[in-house]
């Protein structure tokens, strides 16, 4: 079977700066794909790329059969991918709910269903009950969800998650992870997860992709990533740890 | 071929006495992104002093230029620490709305102070020199024309070492991009904001200093000015102090341009629909950053 | 926000509010004091162009100081109908919106590239080609502009349609016209406040990326948000045309069409429904009487009306920078309101 998302040979350059080079995934209907990465390795960039914010000066990026190599963001939403930010970017002025009934309307045209789609969005993501307060007035780790919320929202069918746990709390981590874990079961929504924190990636994963300099070193089963010797050096070489 | 010629070099000499009429707009909307309305009235404020030394105390207007400059920073410093600071923090519109009241104030007090009457320098360096005509390869150069331009870039230049080659430029320059981040390293942004504010107003004032002895001098000479000087900043490019100055040059050959060779009438709609032709290729203007 | 159900003091001050408008015009015609039922048609007109100016300006969060383009667009449209061809001022007024929604529509679309400041400048730069082509455009009669000619009416309904007041009751069907005008823009807005369009114009206000991100084509928003204003613009400017009686550039195209809506708007507090109309009333009136104490008698001539207007103006703006509707009225007539996280 084909797979929902695949990016090939994808090279995107800024100035001097490589910043991807020549970089192929996949990811499938049904997977978790973990893509790690020391800082500057390119990852966010990517997934500007796929998402449409930014277009590879090279290669090309197909979602469900079709190139959406030079599409824009709105269009790509509506064809079934959403992200989330690494700086979380909610509707500061509006309230929870409102911010998932502005994902939910992608799907609907009617304010009243939108709404009660968004009410149970929040439910589900754990901010049941703090639709009527400011999203600018919100927790960071309750932004996050809020977030989540509203990309869920537009019925993705793959869902691109930026540091999603970064600046959260070890338990706050842990339900982070029960929620992505859920909207991959229960929602059957595919997922590519970046993320800086290993014991978060690792278990979440049925396959990660580790991007180094721009470029891919490593493409396989957590544990066998873990093993592999250039992912090790990239990490710890220069005294960079990997936690 | 000379009259294109001749109309294209008039365009560039006023259009570097209009790149010092917009770099003080260049410093406050373009780099602290702080919307003036009232800076034609800071121009004019600026005209009105260099009038009032002159019909009153006989100084020349160029030797009233240090005395105007320092008293329009300090208003400059005033107008911030006092009213631009409140509306900071909130909706750009909040702070339209306090520089249109500005604009009223200041406008009409002037207009209380000495009346609408047009008023006019007749006396000084410039003024003496106006017979004075200088004819290079065909073209002929008004000399006062001709030295204000010159004056004009020197202070132009010399503004833009400060920006992009000082310390404290650099400093200027890092509180509009981030002012946490600036505060992080050891910058007051404050402090920041009330010396652009006053370096902005003090060189629009200077501007109207030098434009005193070319233009009519009445309370709602301002407005004019300020229309384009927004005009000018946004086509050269927010952030970009050359982008300005070169933006400036183009205005003014675009507007002379047209006035010899369409109408009069039109010589701003073709610099407006010269910024929106430009804006479809480049929406971010000749040189911006942002 | 966007919640249909409205509090029990805030339905009273409705109430209250209407009914002080309906019946504002009443004791003043009776004693014959048509000019403050002329400030209050100014009143609404600014306030109904404030609404309008909120959908770009407060919703989507555009710099857009432009409209004024629309409001003359709208008066030009109805007059040229009147004056060649007879059309009645109402229908002329639909056939300004339709215009102006057009207009719009075709010049805004390339200008959405246009981010923030910028687009604020394209929106002063259509204004700025307009000004010449106005005074220089024979057809709309240059310079000089159009005259509508005068048509007095037997009835009150015949007047009524035909939008053309005169005699002692003139201003008073004016200032009902407004009303009505006003009313049924500020219903229309209140729909869409609450319609999908509401949501995604705040969208794009909040973060255009992030709306982008959840579906919304930001740049066709942008388009549709400010026809909307275009439209009330173009209303307001056949209404205008009708009352003055008279069409030319510098009058419909200055520049105060739109500054003194935003004012009103800011004052009242931007993004919000209501806000336009609190902001009229309170700046309006002011810089009237203002205007009548201070800019006549012993001191007429030197603009002191002008500096009390400015010295206002600025001190609303620095003690109070949300507008005034962000006031705690509810706590002061003891509505609880929603506490943040």
């Amino acid at each position: 079977m084909a797979p929902l998302l695949s990016v090939e040979s994808s090279t995107k350059r800024f100035g001097g700066l490589l910043a991807n080079r020549d970089v192929s995934l996949t990811v499938g209907a049904g997977e978790i794909v973990g893509l790690i990465g020391p800082n500057g390795a390119g990852k966010t960039t990517l997934f500007n790329c796929i998402a449409g914010y930014m277009h590879p000066d090279a290669g090309r990026i197909v979602f469900d059969g079709t190139d959406i190599t030079r599409t824009r963001p709105e269009r790509i939403c509506r064809l079934g991918v959403a992200r989330t930010w690494q700086v979380v970017r909610t509707f500061g002025r509006m309230t929870a709910l409102d911010n998932v009934v502005c994902g939910a309307l992608e799907r609907t045209s009617r304010v009243t269903e939108a709404r009660a789609r968004a009410s149970e969005l929040l439910e589900f993501t754990g901010l049941g009950g703090r639709g009527d307060l400011l999203a600018a007035t919100l927790t960071l780790a309750d932004k996050k969800r809020l977030e989540i919320a509203r990309a869920l929202a537009t019925r993705p069918r793959l869902l691109l998650l930026d540091e999603a746990m970064s600046g959260l709390t070890p338990l706050e981590a842990a339900a982070a992870v029960t929620l992505v874990r859920r909207i991959h079961e229960e929602l059957g929504v595919a997922i590519c997860v970046v993320e800086h924190v290993m014991e978060v990636v690792m278990p979440l994963s049925h396959r990660v992709v580790v991007l180094d300099y721009g470029v891919k070193i490593a493409d396989g089963p957590p544990e066998t990533v873990v093993r592999d010797e250039q992912v090790i050096r990239a990490y710890l070489g220069g005294r960079r740890a990997a936690r | 071929m000379t009259e294109l010629a001749q109309a294209v070099v008039n365009g560039l000499q006023m259009g570097f006495l209009y790149a010092l009429v917009a770099v003080g707009l260049a410093i406050i909307w373009g780099l602290m992104e702080m919307i003036n309305f009232a800076h034609g009235e800071f121009l004019m404020l600026g005209m009105f002093g260099a009038w009032w030394l002159s019909a009153g105390f006989g100084i020349d207007p160029l030797l009233g230029i240090v005395p105007i400059a320092v008293a329009m920073y300090g208003f400059g410093v005033l107008v911030y620490r006092h009213l631009m600071r409140r509306v900071q923090g909130g909706d750009p519109f909040t702070q339209i709305f306090a520089t249109i009241g500005l604009l009223f104030l200041l406008q009409n007090a002037v207009v209380a102070g000495f009346t609408s009457d047009y008023r006019f320098v007749n006396e000084g360096i410039l003024a003496s020199l106006s017979r004075t005509r200088l004819d290079v390869l065909g073209l002929t150069f008004g000399v006062p024309l001709l030295a204000a331009a010159g004056l004009a870039l020197v202070l132009f230049l010399a503004l833009y070492l400060l920006i992009e080659r000082t310390e404290f430029g650099l400093a200027l320059q890092a509180t509009s991009e981030d002012r946490d981040a600036a505060r992080l390293v050891g910058i007051r942004p404050q402090r920041m904001f009330a010396v652009a504010w006053g370096l902005g107003a003090a060189l629009v004032a200077i501007a109207g200093a030098i434009l005193v002895n070319f233009f009519a001098v009445y309370p709602q000479v301002g407005l004019q000015f300020t229309v384009l000087a927004y005009a000018i900043v946004a086509l050269g490019g927010f952030g970009s102090i050359l982008g300005t100055l070169l933006a400036a040059l183009l205005v003014g050959v675009i507007q002379s341009v047209t006035v010899v060779y369409l109408s009069p009438a039109f010589k701003d709609a073709f610099v407006f629909a010269s910024y929106l032709l430009i804006g479809l290729f480049r929406p971010q203007g000749l040189f911006g950053r942002f | 926000m966007a919640r249909a159900r409205i509090s029990g003091a805030a339905r009273l001050a409705l109430v209250v509010g209407a009914l002080a408008a309906i019946v504002y015009p009443i004791p003043l015609q009776l004693q014959g004091q048509t000019y403050y039922q002329t400030v209050g048609f100014l009143v609404l007109v600014n306030a109904m162009l404030g609404v309008g100016w909120n959908v770009i300006g407060g919703w989507t969060g555009q710099f857009d100081f432009g409209p004024q383009v629309f409001f003359a667009v709208g008066a030009y449209t109805a007059a040229l109908l009147y004056a060649k061809l007879g059309v009645i001022a109402w229908v002329g007024l639909l056939a300004g919106v339709a215009v102006a929604i057009v207009l719009c529509a075709v010049l805004t679309y390339p200008l959405t590239r246009l981010r923030g400041h910028y687009f604020a400048i394209a929106t002063v730069a259509i204004w700025m080609i307009a000004q010449p082509i106005g005074a220089s455009w024979e057809f709309i009669g240059a310079a000089q502009g159009l005259f509508l000619p005068v048509q007095t009416h037997d009835s009150v309904v015949g007047a009524a349609l035909s939008l053309q007041f005169s005699g002692p009751t003139k201003a008073l069907g004016y200032y009902y016209s407004a009303l009505l005008l006003f009313a049924v823009t500020l219903a229309l807005m209140a729909l869409v406040e609450r319609s999908k369009l509401g949501y995604y114009f705040r969208a794009i206000r909040d973060d255009q990326e992030a709306a982008e991100g959840i579906g919304i084509d930001s740049r066709r928003y942008k388009v549709i948000a400010r026809s909307i204003t275009a439209a009330v613009f173009a209303a307001a400017g056949a209404l205008y045309a009708f009352w003055a009686l008279s069409v030319f550039p510098e009058q419909v195209l200055e520049l105060h069409w739109s500054t003194l809506p935003i004012m009103a708007t800011v004052v009242g507090g931007i993004g919000r429904l209501w806000g336009p109309v609190l902001g009229a009333v309170i700046l309006i009136p002011i810089s009237q009487v203002m205007s009548t104490t201070l800019g006549t008698g012993p001191l007429a001539g030197r603009g002191i009306d002008l500096i009390v207007y400015g010295l206002i103006i600025i001190v609303i703006a620095a003690f109070r920078p949300t507008g005034l509707l962000s006031l705690p009225w509810g706590r002061w007539f003891g509505r609880r309101r929603p506490a943040p996280a």
